[in-house]
């Protein structure tokens, strides 16, 4: 046995410094992204007293009545059942319109695709709708009603730029010979198209519900009437209320952040690809 | 591209098809958006019925130049724009160093990656509220934190200032984590051979990041910029879940919304101002589109430079 060999079983493998330092930068930040969550999570355990009488010390009484408080006087059931109508019609009708705006622009069936392309690549840099949007639902007297709110979520020029990218890597050849069988455009793209985009159709279907889902703004203008509201309006509106006894009013958040967190494991990679859709390539 | 499912008639199809989401697209986005150039000229004032009158530049003239309202007008687009360059170089710089970290693909990495970019999928109210709860100033965790120094503060209570610094903090808080997932997409499509390459000759660690990394980085660096520019000058909700409408706190994009539907302080609700706030929204407007061409004429003679 040589010298080196026994030496390698003796001495201690030699610690690689820059990987230490990499784990600590990582945990530094990990701590600063799960704390609040963790402090969200210890308080709504937590009775008031024992909040108020030292914050963050841990809780030992798991104090689980706050969140039958928080499901009960926060209306809960009738808001998450509002936010749930909304972004599913929403996200569904746009979604519908979405692929025939964007398959035949991405194949230049109709004319002048280009410029469509366009037109929804320019929405990105307009001037915020809120004003004459605001005076249109108004007028229409779709002011303070659920029809009204769904329809300014149908609309999301992004994705249809997305749906147009991703189309156009479907070979067209598939085109021609569904149209030799004499399959009809509607019935093409219903039953052809659809299916082969489905990662595409994920990824915006998943942005887009997420961004109705988690709206302040809007249901803060148009709806007006308790019965309509999202919970994120509800959870607002219960912070007006409760914001003093915080161990409630964090059960509440917990309520909310809990599904969207165990959904976000699942939904990760298709938000990931739709933000990074095209960034790479600039 | 010739069209292949039918002739004649058959061939309107498409556009029939197409006419829905493009109709919903001009009603409820484009055209609204354009009108709003149009109702700055005007009194509009958000009650139903209310007549609306031309008003030429009176808006824009009492937006910039009248008195000590516009003084606070012209304070909040001065803090817009410090919110952000403060945001945008801080959230790039961070993006930028955690991507670097997370990509040397540790074990465990994939783990932390997930844990930073979580906050994009809670939106602003659970953000808001989480922070809300941690920044609690009676014994909350970040206040037991300073209380071991001896320090004292009420963080989104407290002065204007600080409370406005804490909004940027979670700001980047909530988005680093995209800026994060842009640059590590970007990492991964430069070629590992380069690495080897700059190895052999010699590089370190340093010299390999401003010599291979940097450069080939160019895209992502471009795209994380002017998302970041334009994103930290439209933004605002974060201010309305942690600190409300607060003076010496607001940003321009609040202050379309609180002119445009009154701003509730109490009991007293503030009357809609409309055709006002849609002129201050074309001033942000005006705000983004030269912030943001410069930006990207800097980006693009940068890219040139480094390609040519």
């Amino acid at each position: 046995m040589s010298a080196t060999t026994i030496a390698k079983r003796v001495l201690p493998r030699k610690i690689n410094w820059g990987h230490v330092g990499s784990y600590a930068v990582m945990i530094f930040f990990a701590l600063l992204y799960l704390g609040p969550i963790l402090m969200l999570v210890n308080t709504s355990l937590k009775t008031m007293p024992s909040f108020m009488k030292d914050a963050t010390s841990l809780a030992t009484e798991l104090h689980f009545q706050n969140f039958v408080d928080a499901w009960n006087k926060a209306n809960f059931p009738k808001y998450l059942l509002n936010s749930v109508l909304y972004t599913t019609a929403a996200t569904a009708i746009y979604i519908l319109t979405a692929v025939f705006v964007a398959f035949p622009i991405a194949r230049g069936y109709i004319k002048y695709s280009g410029a469509f392309l366009t037109l929804f690549v320019i929405a990105l840099f307009l001037p915020p709708a809120l004003i004459p949007q605001f005076q249109l639902m108004l007028n229409l007297g779709l002011y303070n009603n659920p029809i009204g709110y769904v329809l300014l979520f149908i609309v999301n020029p992004i994705g249809i730029v997305i749906l147009v990218n991703y189309i156009k890597t479907v070979p067209k050849e598939l085109d021609e010979a569904a149209a030799l069988d004499g399959c009809g455009y509607f019935r093409f793209v219903w039953s052809v198209v659809l299916p082969l985009i489905q990662p595409a159709l994920a990824t915006v279907v998943v942005m887009h519900a997420i961004g109705i889902w988690n709206e302040l703004i809007a249901p803060t203008i148009y709806l007006t009437n308790k019965n309509y509201y999202p919970i994120t309006r509800g959870l607002i509106v219960f912070q007006g209320v409760y914001g003093s006894n915080w161990p409630t009013l964090a059960a509440a958040v917990m309520l909310l952040t809990l599904p969207m967190l165990i959904l976000f494991l699942f939904l990760q990679r298709y938000i990931v690809s739709g933000l990074t859709a095209g960034s790479v390539k600039g | 591209m010739s069209y292949h499912f039918g002739r004649g008639w058959s061939k309107l199809v498409p556009y029939l098809l197409l006419l829905p989401g493009l109709l919903f697209y001009f009603l409820i986005s484009l055209g609204p958006s354009m009108a709003t150039a149009v109702y700055s000229f005007t009194d509009a004032s958000g009650l139903k019925g209310a007549p609306i009158h031309w008003v030429g530049f009176d808006n824009y003239r009492e937006f910039l130049f009248m008195g000590r309202a516009s003084l606070d007008n012209l304070a909040a687009l001065q803090r817009t724009l410090i919110f952000c360059a403060a945001v945008t170089l801080i959230q790039f710089a961070l993006g930028l160093f955690v991507a670097l970290i997370v990509n040397q693909r540790l074990k465990g990495s994939n783990i932390f990656r997930t844990i930073y970019f979580m906050p994009v999928i809670l939106g602003v109210v659970i953000q808001g509220l989480m922070w809300s709860l941690f920044l609690f100033p009676l014994g909350g965790p970040m206040a037991k934190v300073l209380s071991w120094f001896g320090l004292h503060s009420e963080f989104l209570g407290g002065q204007p200032t600080q409370a406005f610094m804490w909004v940027i903090a979670i700001q980047i808080w909530a988005n680093m984590g995209t800026t994060m997932m842009i640059f590590i997409a970007g990492l991964q499509t430069i070629p590992s051979e380069l690495y080897e390459a700059a190895r052999i000759d010699g590089a370190n660690a340093l010299q390999a990041f401003r010599n291979v990394t940097w450069p080939l980085l160019t895209p992502s660096v471009n795209t994380n910029l002017l998302l970041n520019v334009i994103g930290s000058l439209q933004a605002w909700q974060l201010f309305l879940v942690l600190v409300g409408y607060r003076n010496g706190t607001q940003v321009l994009g609040y202050l379309v919304y609180a002119t445009g539907f009154g701003q509730t302080s109490g009991s007293v609700t503030s009357s809609f101002r409309q055709g006002y706030a849609a002129a201050a929204s074309i001033i942000l407007f005006l705000l983004v589109l030269v912030l943001g061409m410069t930006v990207q004429y800097f980006l693009q003679r940068r890219e040139a430079r480094i390609l040519g």
